[in-house]
C-alpha cells in the first residue's frame, strides 16, 4: 500500500475560522480558487503539459519527442546528445519546465561553461518562464530555486559545501563531455551531487573513447554499464561504441541522439568553396626553413609534434610562428642553433601575408558579415590589425572571455562590425545565425571541431544559404589536409552525424594522430602520399559500412 | 485554457476583489487595482511601507492585461497573458489563497414564508496527487451531511445549481450539526483513504520496480567495496526521492453549507 500524506494546514485554519466565525470568502472567489486548481491539475501521468504553458514557443517535433522520451521512458535521467544546432537547450528547457509544472522539480541546479551562463539564464526566463538566476553571490544557492552557474565556481569552497546542503530535484549539465575523466575534480564534484533527475548535454559523445562513455553514463546512472571491473572485462577490447551492438543498445537506453537527417527539417544549403593561396617568394622560403628543421633542429622540440604545429603556423601568419619559435628559444638553454637564427631572419624578411590579402579581397567582395576562424591567437591579432588598416571593423572573440564579454562581443558584431574573428575555443555555444559567411582561415585537423565552427551559423534559425570558404596554401600541409579530409572524403558535404559513425567504425581514437604520423614520420613525399591514401581508403570503407553499402548522396 | 477563458477569469477575479475595471474589450482589459490588490500582486513592499510611514496618499497601480493580439491591443502598453505567464500563475495562487474557506446558506426559491430548516453540510474540494518519478492529479469534491453522516461526491456540481448567500435568509433557521467540523473532516479523510485504496495502483508497483532495478545497478556498481563511498549513499537517497510512490492529499478549499433538506 502506498503512503498517503494528508495535508493538515487547511484543517487547522478552517477550525479557527469556524470558532471565530470568519472571515469567509465570497462564492465567486471560492469558485475561482477551485477553477485555478483545476487548470493547474495534471490529468495524466503521460504526455506533456509544458507546450500549453508555452504558446509562443514552437518546439520542433524531435524536441518534443525527446522531452516525452526522457520523462516517460528514461525516468528523467538522460544524456541529450543531439548534433550541434538541433536545440539541446530547448529540449532541456522543456523537460525542466514539464517537471516544474508537475510539481516534481522545485529546486534545480544548472551547470554550464562560464561563457554560457547568461545565455542559459536568458533562455530559461524568456522562452520558458522559468525564473532562473545567475549565481553571483553565495546566498543565491539557498534563496533561489533555479540557479545557473559554471562548474568551476560551483566546485570551489564555500560554494561546494553550500551546494551539497541543498536538496536539488534536478541537475542539468551542459557540455558534459568535459566530465569524461573520472579522476578530475569536476567529475568528483558532480558525482557527489544528489541527482534525482539529471540531464547531461553533449554534442560529441560517440567520438569519445569507450571508457569516457563509461564514465559519463556512470555519473548519470551508476551501474548501468556495470562496475569498472565488469566493464573493462566485457568491453575493454571494444574501441568504439558503434562496434558493439549490445553496448550500443545499453547506452541508447540512457542517451538520445538526433541527427539533422532524421529531423526532417529543411535545412538551408551549405556552399563550400576551396580558396587556394599562392605563397610569395619570402613566405615560401620561410615555410621551407621550418621544414628544414625536421633534420637539424629536432633537439629543440619539446613536444614531438611541434614541427607540424610550426608548419601549420607558417601557413597562418608569421606572427603565429614567431610566438612559438620565441617560446622555444626562451626555454632553450645554451647556444641557439644555426637553423633557428636563420628562421628568425626569414620571419623578419616576410613583409606580406598572402592569405590575409586573399581574406581581405573576399570580405570586400562579400559586403556582408563574415566570420573568420583561425587556430592561432597571434593570427587573430594580426588579422584585426590588418583589416583595420583597410577600414574594416572587426571583433575578436575567444574562449577565455568572461561571461558577459562574450555576449557583449556578439552584440558588437551584430550591430557594429563587419567581421568576427574567432579562435577555436571561441566556437562553443555562441549562436551567430545572423551571419552566413564563414572563412576557415586555417583548417582544424579534427573534423568535429570544424563542424562546431560551422554550427555557429548553420543551425536552426538560419534561413539563408551558408557559405564556407576553406583557405589553404598550395604545396603545404594545408593542401594535403584539404585534399584528404575535405575533398577526397567530401567531409564538408556530409552530415556530421555520419562522420561520427564513420570515425567510430574506423576505430580512429584520434584522426589527428594518424595525420601527424603521416606527416612526421614519412621519409619521403611519396611515403606520405601513400599514408594519406591509406587513411582515405579506410574512411571510405567505414563510410560504406555506415551506409550499409549504399552511397550517400550529398545534399 | 483558451485566451477568452483567461480574459473572463481575470475579469471575474478583479471584480470579486473589488477592483474597478476601467476598460474591457475584445482581448484586453484595464484595471484599477485596489490598495489590497496592489499589495497582493505588484510586489512593491517598500512603496507601501513608505506610504504607511509617511502617511502619504496611496496610489495603487493600474494594470493593462492583454489576452489577444488584435489591431487595438498591438498599440497598447501592457502585459500579454497566456496560460504559462507568471502573472496568470500569480493570480491563480492568489485566487486559491483568497478562496479557501467559505460559509454559505441556501436561499429558498419558493415564496412560502414558513420557517425553513437548513441542514449543515461540510464541503471539501481536494486534490489527490499520485506521485513517483511521474505525477498525476485527481480532484475530488465531497460533501458530508453533518447530521446523518451521508457522504456524496460531485458536491460542488450540486452547489453550483443552488442560490447561495453569505447571510442566513429570512424565515430560515439552521439545524446544529451533530457531527462537529473536526470530526467531519476526519470522516471525509477516512472516506478519501478508502477510496484511494480501491484505486488501481499499477503506477506505484511499476515505480517500485524501476526503483528496485536502479538500486540493483547501483549496488552492483559498488559491489565488492569494503566501505562504500559517500556518493553511494547520496545516490541511494536520490533514487528513493525519485521513485518512492506517494499520494498527497491536499485541500483546495471547503467550508460549511446550510442547505434545504432534499429527498
Amino acid at each position: 500500500m502506498v503512503d498517503i500524506e494528508m495535508d493538515e494546514t487547511w484543517k487547522k485554519e478552517f477550525i479557527e475560522r469556524v470558532e471565530k466565525d470568519g472571515p469567509w470568502s465570497s462564492w465567486e472567489m471560492y469558485e475561482l480558487a477551485l477553477e485555478s486548481a483545476m487548470h493547474l491539475s495534471i490529468p495524466e501521468f503521460d504526455g506533456l503539459q509544458a507546450p500549453k504553458h508555452l504558446p509562443h514557443l514552437t518546439p520542433l517535433p524531435h524536441q518534443l519527442e525527446v522531452a516525452k522520451q526522457v520523462i516517460e521512458n528514461m525516468n528523467g535521467k538522460a544524456i541529450l546528445a543531439d548534433e550541434v544546432g538541433l536545440g539541446k537547450t530547448i529540449e532541456a528547457g522543456l523537460i525542466l519546465k514539464e517537471y516544474m509544472i508537475r510539481g516534481l522539480v522545485k529546486k534545480a541546479l544548472i551547470l554550464v561553461p562560464a561563457s554560457l551562463v547568461s545565455q542559459w539564464v536568458t533562455e530559461l526566463n524568456e522562452k520558458f518562464f522559468i525564473p532562473a538566476v545567475q549565481q553571483r553571490k553565495s546566498y543565491v544557492w539557498e534563496q533561489c530555486d533555479v540557479v545557473v552557474s559554471s562548474i568551476d565556481t560551483a566546485k570551489k569552497s564555500p560554494h561546494r559545501e553550500i551546494i551539497y546542503k541543498q536538496q536539488y530535484d534536478m541537475v542539468i549539465i551542459d557540455e558534459a563531455h568535459k566530465l569524461k575523466n573520472n579522476k578530475t575534480k569536476n567529475y568528483e564534484f558532480v558525482q557527489n551531487l544528489k541527482k534525482k533527475f539529471c540531464l547531461l548535454l553533449t554534442a560529441t559523445p560517440i567520438q569519445n573513447r569507450i571508457e569516457e562513455i563509461f564514465n559519463l553514463v556512470s555519473l548519470l546512472k551508476p551501474g548501468h554499464l556495470g562496475n569498472a571491473e565488469y566493464f573493462a572485462k566485457t568491453y575493454g577490447k571494444t574501441r568504439a561504441l558503434q562496434t558493439n551492438e549490445h553496448l550500443k543498445a545499453l547506452v541508447n537506453k540512457v542517451m538520445i541522439r538526433n541527427r539533422r537527417v532524421d529531423t526532417g527539417i529543411e535545412w538551408s544549403k551549405r556552399h563550400v568553396k576551396t580558396v587556394l593561396i599562392e605563397f610569395t617568394k619570402e613566405e615560401r622560403e620561410l615555410y621551407e626553413a621550418v621544414q628544414a628543421l625536421k633534420y637539424d633542429g629536432a633537439l629543440l622540440f619539446d613536444k614531438p609534434f611541434s614541427l607540424i604545429t610550426m608548419l601549420r603556423e607558417a601557413c597562418s601568419s608569421r606572427e603565429a610562428l614567431f610566438v612559438t619559435v620565441k617560446n622555444m628559444l626562451d626555454k632553450h638553454e645554451g647556444e641557439i642553433p644555426d637553423s633557428f637564427s636563420k628562421l628568425m631572419e626569414k620571419i623578419n624578411t616576410v613583409s606580406t601575408n598572402s592569405k590575409a590579402e586573399k581574406a581581405l579581397q573576399l570580405i570586400q567582395s562579400i559586403q556582408e558579415k563574415v566570420i573568420i576562424f583561425t587556430e592561432y591567437r597571434a593570427t587573430q591579432l594580426y588579422l584585426q590589425w590588418f583589416l583595420k588598416q583597410h577600414g574594416i571593423t572587426s571583433v575578436p572573440f575567444r574562449g577565455g572571455f568572461k561571461r558577459g564579454k562574450k555576449d557583449w562581443m556578439k552584440e558588437l558584431f551584430k550591430n557594429h562590425a563587419q567581421v568576427f574573428i574567432a579562435t577555436e575555443a571561441g566556437g562553443e555555444g555562441i549562436n551567430l545565425q545572423f551571419c552566413r559567411h564563414v572563412i576557415n582561415y586555417d583548417l582544424p585537423w579534427n573534423p568535429m571541431r570544424l563542424e562546431q565552427r560551422i554550427g555557429r551559423v548553420h543551425r536552426l534559425g538560419q534561413t539563408s544559404d551558408v557559405y564556407i570558404y576553406n583557405f589553404a596554401v598550395k604545396n603545404t600541409v594545408e593542401e594535403h589536409i584539404l585534399t584528404l579530409l575535405y575533398e577526397k572524403i567530401r567531409l564538408f558535404e556530409r552530415v556530421i552525424g555520419q562522420l561520427d559513425d564513420i570515425l567510430a567504425k574506423m576505430n580512429f581514437a584520434n584522426l589527428e594522430h594518424y595525420l601527424q604520423d603521416a606527416f612526421l614520420h614519412s621519409q619521403s613525399e611519396g611515403e606520405m602520399k601513400i599514408k594519406m591514401e591509406n587513411i582515405a581508403a579506410m574512411i571510405e570503407f567505414a563510410d560504406k559500412l555506415a551506409n550499409g553499402g549504399e552511397t550517400y548522396a550529398a545534399t | 485554457m483558451q485566451q477568452h477563458e483567461i480574459q473572463r477569469f481575470l475579469e471575474r477575479y478583479f471584480r470579486a476583489n473589488e477592483c474597478d475595471i476601467l476598460e474591457t474589450d475584445d482581448g484586453y482589459m484595464k484595471v484599477q487595482l485596489s490598495v489590497e490588490m496592489d499589495k497582493e500582486l505588484m510586489n512593491r513592499p517598500f512603496y507601501w511601507h513608505y506610504i504607511e510611514r509617511t502617511g502619504g496618499v496611496p496610489a495603487p497601480m493600474q494594470l493593462t492585461l492583454i489576452t489577444k493580439q488584435t489591431e487595438k491591443t498591438n498599440s497598447l502598453e501592457g502585459e500579454r497573458l497566456h496560460f504559462g505567464s507568471p502573472r496568470l500563475h500569480q493570480i491563480f495562487r492568489s485566487a486559491q489563497k483568497r478562496g479557501s474557506f467559505i460559509r454559505l446558506y441556501e436561499e429558498s426559491s419558493s415564496c412560502e414564508q414558513t420557517h425553513i430548516p437548513l441542514h449543515p453540510w461540510l464541503g471539501l474540494n481536494v486534490k489527490i496527487a499520485y506521485q513517483c518519478d511521474r505525477k498525476k492529479d485527481h480532484i475530488l469534491s465531497l460533501g458530508l451531511h453533518l447530521i446523518s453522516g451521508t457522504i456524496i461526491e460531485q458536491f460542488h456540481d450540486r452547489l453550483q445549481k443552488l442560490k447561495l448567500v453569505p447571510k442566513i435568509p429570512d424565515y430560515c433557521f439552521t439545524i446544529s450539526p451533530l457531527i462537529k467540523p473536526t470530526s467531519g473532516i476526519g470522516r471525509l479523510e477516512r472516506y478519501i483513504q478508502r477510496r484511494i485504496s480501491q484505486d488501481d495502483h499499477t503506477w506505484a508497483e511499476q515505480a517500485k520496480k524501476r526503483w528496485a532495478e536502479d538500486l540493483a545497478l547501483l549496488d552492483h556498481f559498488y559491489e565488492g567495496m569494503e566501505e562504500k563511498p559517500e556518493c553511494y549513499y547520496i545516490e541511494k537517497e536520490a533514487l528513493k526521492e525519485q521513485y518512492k510512490p506517494r499520494i498527497i492529499v491536499s485541500v483546495i478549499n471547503g467550508g460549511l453549507f446550510y442547505l434545504h433538506p432534499r429527498t
